[in-house]
This record gives C-alpha cells, sequence and structure tokens, in this order.
C-alpha cells in the first residue's frame, strides 16, 4: 500500500516538474515578445524595447531565466521591478510584467472566487445529479426514466457556453430575475448573490452527466445479490436503496467528482468570461492578451498542480476503496 | 502499471462497448440482430440505421454538411458576397441595422459593418466541420498508432506513452489551449515578416487543428492499449506468433481488425467535440481570426448587441447547439449499436 502511493507521488510530482519546464519552455523561450506587446500601437524606439526587456529579464538566455524561476519557486527571489529589487518569497511566481503586482497574490485574491463558484456549482450537480439518478433507476424503463435520460442527454449534449450565454442573456440582462456578479468589495450577499447564476447553468451541465453515472452504477447496483438478500429481510426500500444500494454505487461517482473538481477550480474559462466572473480563467484569458508571461505561467502552473493533487487523492482513496486498484 | 485507468470519466462506457467486440468470438448477447453471415459491425449499423433519434441527426448534419459545401451557391442564391460592406444599410446613429429580415439580407446584415449576415453564417459552417473531421481523423489515426505500440510493444515504449498520456492528463487543457495557439502561431512567422490577415487566417486554422490533435488522441489510445494488452494474450494472436506472422501484419491484420467498434465509435464522439472546442476558443477570442467566418466568433461579437439586434446573434448560436447536439445524439446511437449489451 505504501509502495504505491509512494510510487504513485513520484509519478506526480515528475508529472508537474515537466509541465513546468515545458510549459516555461513553451512560454517564456517562446516567440512572445513581452516588451513588444507592452509598448502596444505606439511604436517604442529600439531602445526603450532593449531597456524594457532588460528590466523584465527577458534578455537573459533562457537557461539563466527557468533556474532563477526555478529557485524563485522553492526558495524565493529578489526581482527588479523598475529599477528597484522586490523581494518575492517562496513560492514565488514572480511580478507581473504589466502591474508589477505579484502573480501569487493576483492568483490568490481571485481564487475565492473561482473556488466559491466552483462549489456552489458542485452543490447543484451532485444534489440534483445525483437524486435524479436515482430516481430515475428506481423507476427504470418508465415514462419519466426515458425522459430523464432524453433529457440529460440533450441537455449534455448542447455545449455549456451556448446554454450559459442565453441562460445569461435572458436571467441577467434582459429580464434580470438573478443578481449580476459584483466584487467581494461589495459585501458578502452580493457577492454569493452574482455567483447563484454561474453556478446553476454550469451546476445543471455537469448533473447531466451525474445523472447517467448515478443511474447506470444504481442500476448495476440493485440487481447485486445483497440487495436482494436485504429486501428479503424485509427491510424497507427507502433504506435499501439509500442506505445499502447507494453508498456502493456511488464509488464510481466520487471518482469523477474529483477531476470535475480540479477542472473547476482551476478556472471556468467559458462561464467566468460570459458571467464576469473575475476569476482564475478569466484572469489567465486576460494576462494572455497582454503577453504577460508570469501571470500565464502561474495559472498554468496551479491549474495543473491542482489536477495532478484532485488526481493523486482520488486514486489514492480508490485503491483504498477497492483493493484490486493496488495489484495492477 | 495502469494507475489512472479509473479516472477518467468518459471511457468505461467506451469500454464496455469495446470489451465484447471481438470477430471471433460468437456474439454473446442473444439479441434478435444476431443472424448468419454478417460481421457485428454489418450488425450495428443496421441496428444504427432502425434507430429514429440516429436517423434524424443523420439528416440534421447532413443538412448542416450541404450547406457548407453549397455555401457559394446559397449565397449567390441570395445575390451576396462573403465580406461585402453596405454601410448604407448602417443607422449613423446607433450603428444599428435598418433592416431586419429582407429578401436581399436572409439573415440581417452585421451591425456597424453592414456585412451579409446569410453569408457569414453559411460560410462560417466550412471551417467547424473541416476542423471537426480534420482533426477527428487525425486523432484516430495517432490514438490507434499510439495505443497499438504501447499495448503491442510493452516494456519501455509502453511506459514512455503511458507517461505522456498521464501528463497531458494533467494539463488544464482549455487554459493550455489558449495560451499554446499564439505562441505556436508565431512560430510559423519569420521574425519581422507582416502577414496580411489571409495568411495569419490560415495559419490560425492549421494551428487550431494540430492543437486539438496534439490534445484528442489521448483517450483512444489508452482505449487501445487497454483492449491490445488483453487481445495479444489470446490464442489467434499466439498463433500468427508462433507460425511467423511479421509483427507488423499481427497489429494490422490480427488485431486492429477486432477494434473497429471502439475506434468508430470513438471517433464519432470526437468530431462534435472538436467542433464545439473550436466554437468555443473561436468565442474566447483565440480561435479563429478574419477573414475565415467562424460562428464561435460570431456568438462573440453579437452578444452585446444581443438586446437591439437579436438576429445578429441567433443564427450561430442555433447551428452550433444543433450540430453539437445532432453529431453527439448520433455518436451515442453509434455507441449503442456497438455495444451488445444495450437493447434499447
Amino acid at each position: 500500500m505504501l509502495i504505491y502511493i509512494g510510487r504513485r507521488i513520484l509519478m506526480a510530482i515528475s508529472v508537474v516538474l515537466v509541465v513546468l519546464v515545458a510549459t516555461f519552455l513553451l512560454f517564456f523561450a517562446g516567440p512572445a515578445d513581452p516588451a513588444q506587446a507592452m509598448c502596444g500601437e505606439t511604436r517604442c524606439t529600439t531602445q526603450r524595447l532593449e531597456d524594457i526587456r532588460r528590466s523584465l529579464g527577458t534578455d537573459r538566455p533562457v537557461a539563466a531565466q527557468f533556474s532563477e524561476y526555478f529557485k524563485g519557486l522553492f526558495v524565493g527571489r529578489d526581482i527588479y521591478v523598475s529599477g528597484a529589487p522586490k523581494k518575492c518569497e517562496a513560492p514565488c511566481l514572480g511580478f507581473s510584467f504589466r502591474t508589477g503586482i505579484e502573480v501569487k497574490d493576483a492568483i490568490a485574491v481571485r481564487f475565492p472566487n473561482t473556488a466559491m463558484l466552483a462549489l456552489m456549482t458542485m452543490v447543484i450537480f451532485l444534489s440534483v445529479g445525483v437524486s435524479t439518478g436515482v430516481l430515475a433507476a428506481r423507476r427504470r424503463g418508465s415514462a419519466l426514466d426515458r425522459g430523464i435520460v432524453g433529457f440529460s442527454q440533450v441537455f449534455g449534449s448542447i455545449p455549456s457556453y451556448i446554454t450559459g450565454l442565453l441562460f445569461a442573456l435572458y436571467f441577467t440582462v434582459l429580464y434580470p430575475i438573478l443578481p449580476r456578479y459584483t466584487n467581494r468589495g461589495d459585501g458578502l450577499p452580493a457577492w454569493l448573490g452574482g455567483l447563484i447564476a454561474p453556478a446553476i447553468i454550469l451546476g445543471l451541465f455537469y448533473a447531466t452527466g451525474y445523472v447517467r453515472y448515478a443511474r447506470a452504477s444504481m442500476v448495476d447496483t440493485l440487481s447485486q445479490d445483497y440487495v436482494r438478500t436485504a429486501r428479503s429481510k424485509g427491510i424497507g426500500e427507502q433504506t435499501v436503496v439509500y442506505k445499502h444500494a447507494l453508498r456502493a454505487a456511488l464509488s464510481p461517482v466520487v471518482t469523477i467528482l474529483g477531476l470535475d473538481m480540479a477542472g473547476l477550480l482551476s478556472g471556468t474559462l467559458i462561464t467566468e468570461q460570459i458571467f464576469g466572473v473575475d476569476g482564475i480563467g478569466r484572469f489567465a484569458i486576460e494576462s494572455l492578451r497582454n503577453d504577460d508571461l508570469p501571470i500565464i505561467m502561474g495559472t498554468v502552473l496551479v491549474g495543473c498542480v491542482l489536477v495532478v493533487i484532485m488526481n493523486l487523492v482520488v486514486d489514492i482513496a480508490y485503491s483504498f476503496i477497492d483493493p484490486r486498484v493496488r495489484l495492477s | 502499471m495502469e494507475p489512472t485507468t479509473l479516472t477518467m470519466g468518459t471511457t468505461p462506457d467506451v469500454a464496455a462497448a469495446a470489451g465484447n467486440q471481438s470477430l471471433h468470438d460468437e456474439p454473446v448477447s442473444a439479441t434478435v440482430d444476431v443472424r448468419a453471415g454478417r460481421s457485428p459491425s454489418q450488425v450495428a449499423w443496421e441496428r444504427v440505421r432502425q434507430d429514429k433519434v440516429a436517423v434524424v441527426s443523420f439528416a440534421i448534419v447532413a443538412l448542416f454538411i450541404l450547406v457548407a459545401i453549397f455555401a457559394d451557391l446559397l449565397v449567390k442564391l441570395e445575390g451576396e458576397t462573403l465580406n461585402v460592406y453596405h454601410p448604407e444599410l448602417i443607422s449613423p446613429l446607433n450603428t444599428f441595422p435598418t433592416i431586419g429580415i429582407t429578401p436581399e439580407h436572409w439573415f440581417g446584415v452585421e451591425p456597424r459593418t453592414g456585412r451579409d449576415l446569410f453569408a457569414v453564417w453559411a460560410f462560417g459552417a466550412r471551417p467547424s466541420l473541416i476542423i471537426g473531421f480534420t482533426a477527428a481523423t487525425f486523432s484516430t489515426v495517432i490514438g490507434i498508432i499510439m495505443g497499438l505500440a504501447a499495448g503491442y510493444l510493452g516494456g519501455t515504449v509502453d511506459k514512455v506513452i503511458t507517461w505522456i498520456i498521464d501528463t497531458l492528463l494533467s494539463l488544464p487543457f482549455l487554459l493550455m489551449v489558449l495560451a499554446l495557439v499564439p505562441v505556436i502561431q508565431k512560430r510559423f512567422t519569420a521574425p519581422g515578416q507582416v502577414l496580411t490577415a489571409e495568411e495569419t487566417s490560415g495559419i490560425r486554422f492549421w494551428v487550431l487543428i494540430g492543437i486539438l490533435v496534439f490534445f484528442g488522441w489521448i483517450g483512444l489510445a489508452r482505449l487501445i492499449r487497454g483492449e491490445v494488452l488483453s487481445l495479444r494474450e489470446r490464442e489467434f494472436v499466439q498463433a500468427a506468433k508462433v507460425i511467423g506472422v511479421p509483427t507488423r501484419q499481427i497489429l494490422f491484420r490480427e488485431i486492429l481488425p477486432n477494434l473497429v467498434g471502439p475506434i468508430i465509435v470513438s471517433a464519432s464522439i470526437a468530431v462534435p467535440a472538436y467542433i464545439s472546442a473550436e466554437a468555443a476558443l473561436s468565442y474566447l477570442g483565440a480561435g479563429l481570426v478574419e477573414p475565415t467566418p467562424s460562428w464561435g466568433r460570431t456568438v462573440s461579437n453579437a452578444q452585446n448587441s444581443y438586446a437591439r439586434y437579436p438576429l445578429f446573434l441567433w443564427p450561430p448560436v442555433v447551428s452550433i447547439a444543433l450540430l453539437v447536439l445532432a453529431l453527439s445524439l448520433l455518436g451515442e446511437s453509434i455507441r449503442d449499436a456497438f455495444d451488445p449489451n444495450t437493447r434499447r
């Protein structure tokens, strides 16, 4: 067991390291020139471009830049921001080229927005998805079951940004039933209220998957011998379904939940963009437009680490639930 | 070692469909379709043809393909051309068009520029469908090769491919693609070279396909690898090996025909996924650029003028939703048809 966990952790670390190197090479060694981007339409002189490059550190060899970045991640480093050295504590992700704000802080400010949206979405898709899936499984073959499966198939097949966009236009703009997003500074209730609309549409979209997983898993579990045994012992139907069967039926759902949460936490780019939620995903899109390399690197790294950790947690949790996994 | 098999949400049902596909087995389940002299693939296509949802979906997809093929003709029929501006139809006060649907402009004209929206829509079907089908073809071929190599050769090759797959799966997909598109685009441009809008747009088109393929082959490769791992221990493969059939022939003559089911299923699910991804990327501004028309970009341009000129938004929104929906339902019908365990 320990060997398995150890091996998985090593794998996870190797993946993160490779992603680190690969993204660094892609972005910093890539052809993007943030100095040029900062100059924008007003053409800078060659001298001015050189100065900007030197101040950003993008004039030095890639290897030197990388070792600096790598060092910063673990022990912190000093970075020159507009001439003056600035201390950047580990894990240092650098400073934004554009605003000079530390990347770590900029991400930390936006993370709660993404995390709260992810959490609210999860509450919706788990409650709606699992309960509807179980309902469909119990009435298997009925009109209700066919209706639920058909609806989830159709709704789940339409891209979420289409349904999201129409939902946003109709319920927050044309007929403002639901409040629009505001920053946390405007008070907690307003902030939470603004997240309801994106959470509903994203939650329903994800729920369609959970309906089908929960239904399939429940149908399978309800035909197991131990469920028949429980029924024949005279245990009430509610207890059989919710106490005996549901627990077993939910273990595959847990796997998918882990991955979905990782995806949601690393930023739901399109939903955040549509509803104007100031989260990680929208931040990344914004920084891409500005060639703000430290922020792009930072958001990709944070996203990747989240996915890897979630994968790890799911795998280890699974090896406790299902001993066969360890042996393979 | 196969540590992440259980972590992918979408594969189990595809794998289930695959698990029962074998030309060398008697069909396991006693469905009514079992008749003498027909291969499981023929049986499956017969089931698709009898599925009403599949037939309707196919008709919708075929309609869009026809629009894409005959876009020139349709637009000529309307009496318009792509990318011709009509400033005379734009109100100088609020930049909105002064007309709605007219016999000259079937979907109205674009606010500000006065471009004919029917032309934008009809020509927009092309990149969507071409990207969807091209990316699906390439990612399927790469997925097959990688899966076969990993599963059959084993050892170091398997370890390397599995590790690549695990690494790619750990990347935040959409974020990576968004970040990669401009980076790779610049790689194709010599420093100091100034490209025309057409050239930039053309490069972007192929970069987009390349990136979608780069992240898209993983699912099928994992599936094929798993299948090959079990197939290569089977008697008919062992027998072929013993009588000295070359490896290439074993792979393509003995093993591959057994994987036709999962390959078709995976490809048919991939097409709508790519079309949806292209529209999403174009919506976010990292997809196709002018002058290549794109439904995703039209949606992005149209969303802010929706309250005043909804005609701008509806055609691309309905088209994306309908096309992706029809292709997905068709894919699911094909999956069910190839899975002997489902009875509808």
